[in-house]
């Protein structure tokens, strides 16, 4: 029976998946004597895959932007912080609950995602986003307004999880396990209920798909998963305030999931992995290159870069680094019988 | 499938290779020592972010040309992190894991300083001279208290400083607050709630958000609750922008200021508005005569420092650049992190730095409690009073 319904998708990548990111660590330990610090912008890059591809689901696959991601973050993070360090609840519970709480924000933010579509959805979820920043300013008691708040490490049963080491093993247990429920998720009725909308709603609506229902719960999942990754960065990092997410934040993540191909799961992977990467890679190595030709004051080449990504991908590679690599493959299937033009 | 066992085996045996610990101080080696410093390049502050290191490498240039500290010159990396708390976390580990340097300087603003703390404790590293006067610096019940060095007053001292001026030279001075609503305002705050709380008195409190450019309704709001003395919790340009739009308004409240307005731009570009601003100060003026400011002058006129960028922020750097070349003098000719940490607690009451006399010891990591008052006088900034705690 299970078979039957699995023997449509080639699985193979799962393992690889696993063992790949298992082995990383080992490798870089091996090779580097920095690797703390190549571990923790691992760490990074898992936390925000889970918020990426979430945002991909409600983005790339239902059609609705959002803006104001940073926010769900926050609220999982918050939320997560005030549950294990003032309310004295296991992390393991707030794993789970916090991330909820955040969904529920995300289903009210859902309420106006029903009339207002576009531009104009991005604007209402932006507007969210500052909403959410003055509550927490505002709700100082537990928040400690804009002073941030000191949130303790991961306790599972028992055991502390301290350190980059460890850290990255529950970061990346948690980001696989989102990719594969995504993954399973958008090829589920319920992802092509997703894309049915993103492709006409009034088709959607006629073929029977409920527009609200969906909607509502393209949102919640998404706002789950970014409190996921809120409550991870929260309690791996150990401090959180209030610029930690700020509104420039939510338009990085958008960034990530349309370079790597919006629409794609593997898209907002590979999206959040090429900038996370150029932005503490790469540019900073281009950076101090350029620097001894030329006079440009560090700093302002990051931006000159990210915009230039943009304006690139945008205008010659719209489906983002996963459908560059589905070319890619297709072009080897098919070699040396590949029709020239359609490659052009 | 062999292919993929070919990669597996390979990582697998890379990973073998791997080798022992760091080196037994990191950052020293035998003629120089590596600083890393966190600065704003390009966010919020950006500012600063130039002139705060330009003040340092003034001062460590002059050093190094007289032969550095031990025989070692001292050469600092600056790290961009655009203010950003999270960003400046993967600036210090990259400096501490992969610059490997031997401490850290001058890390710029109160919540990115306070995100890093966990990596202070995890590599037992010390900071020297964060470049905020948050009062949390101080705070010994912190995480990782023992590693940081402030060596300013901090703003919640400063705040209560002020509105004991302003009730001792107007006794009935209704007083009100406008302050930056992030980290550095919440401080603010903190000393102002204690005064209210001391003194049985209510201030009027209204905020800004950071970067804000329109301040009518706050100042409306000061006008309307009939404040005498109005305190400006910002940065440079916000002093400005508020006491032109009172000017505006014919409100004439007393303004002061905390020590991040006490910059000499805004007696230049307020005017007649800002004529009798009174603002904190936590050092002697750049261009006062005491041994330190006349060093720097020196020195910038060697170095021909364009003259906009000289002032309070620069030789904020430049004194700052002293207490941490004093501390590894301190450290001794084979320096180590718990050695600078042990030499930084053996300063008592040492003035030569060029702001006021700074004090740490095992306990106290308070340094300078202390500020003098600035009053802007016919367009120039005058001390008004000594040292008051």
């Amino acid at each position: 029976m299970i078979k039957g319904r699995y023997d449509d998708e080639n699985l193979k990548w799962i393992p690889l998946l696993i063992g790949l990111v298992l082995l990383i660590p080992f490798a870089l330990k091996g090779m580097t004597f920095s690797y703390k610090y190549y571990i923790y912008i691992l760490n990074t890059i898992g936390i925000y895959i889970i918020l990426t591809v979430g945002l991909d689901l409600l983005s790339g696959y239902a059609g609705l932007i959002s803006l104001g991601h940073a926010a769900f973050m926050a609220i999982g993070a918050y939320t997560s912080a005030i549950l294990v360090d003032q309310a004295g609840l296991p992390f393991m519970f707030s794993l789970i609950l916090s991330p909820l709480i955040a969904g529920c924000f995300g289903f009210i933010i859902g309420f106006p995602a029903l009339r207002v579509s576009g531009m104009y959805l991005g604007l209402t979820t932006m507007g969210f986003g500052f909403i959410i920043r003055r509550l927490i300013i505002a709700l100082r008691e537990w928040t400690q307004g804009s002073a941030g708040l000191v949130v303790s490490p991961p306790n599972i049963f028992g055991f502390t999880i301290k350190g980059d080491w460890a850290n990255y093993f529950l970061v990346w247990t948690l980001a696989v396990l989102v990719i594969i429920g995504a993954r399973r998720i958008v090829k589920s009725k319920i992802g092509r209920a997703f894309m049915a909308i993103r492709d006409s709603e009034q088709a959607a609506e006629a073929s029977g798909i409920n527009l609200a229902k969906y909607k509502m719960f393209s949102f919640f999942i998404s706002g789950s998963l970014a409190g996921l990754s809120g409550v991870l960065m929260a309690h791996t990092n150990h401090f959180i305030s209030t610029d930690h997410f700020d509104s420039m934040l939510s338009i990085y993540f958008i960034i990530m999931v349309l370079v790597g191909g919006a629409g794609t799961v593997y898209g907002a992977v590979l999206g959040t992995l090429f900038i996370v990467l150029l932005d503490n890679l790469f540019v900073p190595e281009l950076e101090t290159l350029l620097h001894t030709m030329f006079s440009i004051e560090s700093g302002e080449m990051e931006s000159f870069i990210f915009g230039l990504v943009m304006f690139l991908f945008i205008i010659f590679q719209p489906t983002g680094l996963y459908g560059m690599w589905l070319k890619m493959r297709i072009y080897w299937k098919l070699f040396p019988f590949n029709p020239k033009q359609r490659f052009t | 499938m062999k292919r993929l066992m070919t990669i597996i085996i390979s990582i697998t045996m890379f990973s073998l290779i791997g080798c022992g610990g760091a080196a037994e101080s990191p950052g020293v080696t035998e003629n120089e020592i590596l600083i890393g410093n966190v600065q704003d390049l390009s966010g919020p502050m950006k500012e600063l972010g130039k002139i705060l290191p330009a003040g340092s490498n003034l001062y460590f240039d002059y050093i190094n040309d007289n032969g550095g500290v031990h025989g070692r010159k001292i050469r600092m990396l600056v790290e961009d992190a655009q203010y950003n708390p999270q960003k400046t976390v993967v600036a210090v580990k990259k400096l501490i894991e992969k610059e490997q340097v031997f401490c850290l300087y001058n890390v710029i603003g109160t919540s990115p300083v306070e995100a890093v703390r966990p990596l202070l404790a995890e590599s037992e590293i010390p900071l020297i001279a964060p470049a905020t006067q948050s009062g949390t610096m101080s705070d010994m019940s912190r995480p990782a208290a023992e590693y940081i060095f402030p060596t300013d007053t901090g703003y919640d001292i400063q705040a209560s400083i002020l509105i004991d001026y302003a009730k001792e030279i107007d006794e009935n001075a209704v007083i009100g607050v406008i302050y930056q609503d992030d980290d550095y305002g919440e401080n603010v705050l903190k000393g102002v709630e204690e005064s209210e709380a001391e003194m049985g008195i209510t201030v009027q409190k209204e905020s800004f958000q950071r970067g804000a450019t329109d301040f009518a309704g706050q100042v409306m709001n000061m006008m309307k609750g009939g404040c005498t003395h109005v305190i400006i919790a910002g940065i440079v340009k916000e002093p400005i922008i508020i006491m032109k739009t009172a000017e505006a308004m014919g409100y004439a409240p007393q303004f002061m200021g905390i020590s991040p307005t006490m910059d000499h731009r805004v007696s230049l570009a307020a005017g007649t508005a800002g004529e009798g601003f009174i603002s904190a100060n936590f050092a002697p003026l750049w261009n006062s005569d005491d041994n330190v400011p006349k060093l720097y002058r020196e020195l910038c006129e060697k170095a021909d420092v364009p003259e906009a960028m000289m002032g309070m922020y620069h030789y904020y750097g430049f004194s700052t650049a002293i207490v941490l070349v004093e501390g590894l003098r301190r450290a001794g000719k084979k320096p180590t992190r718990k050695k600078l940490i042990r030499g930084m607690e053996t300063f008592n009451n040492w003035d030569g730095a060029g702001i006021q006399p700074l004090t740490y010891n095992r306990n106290d990591h308070g340094g300078a409690e202390a500020v003098t008052l600035i009053q802007i006088k016919d367009g120039i900034q005058l001390p008004i009073t000594d040292w008051i705690k």
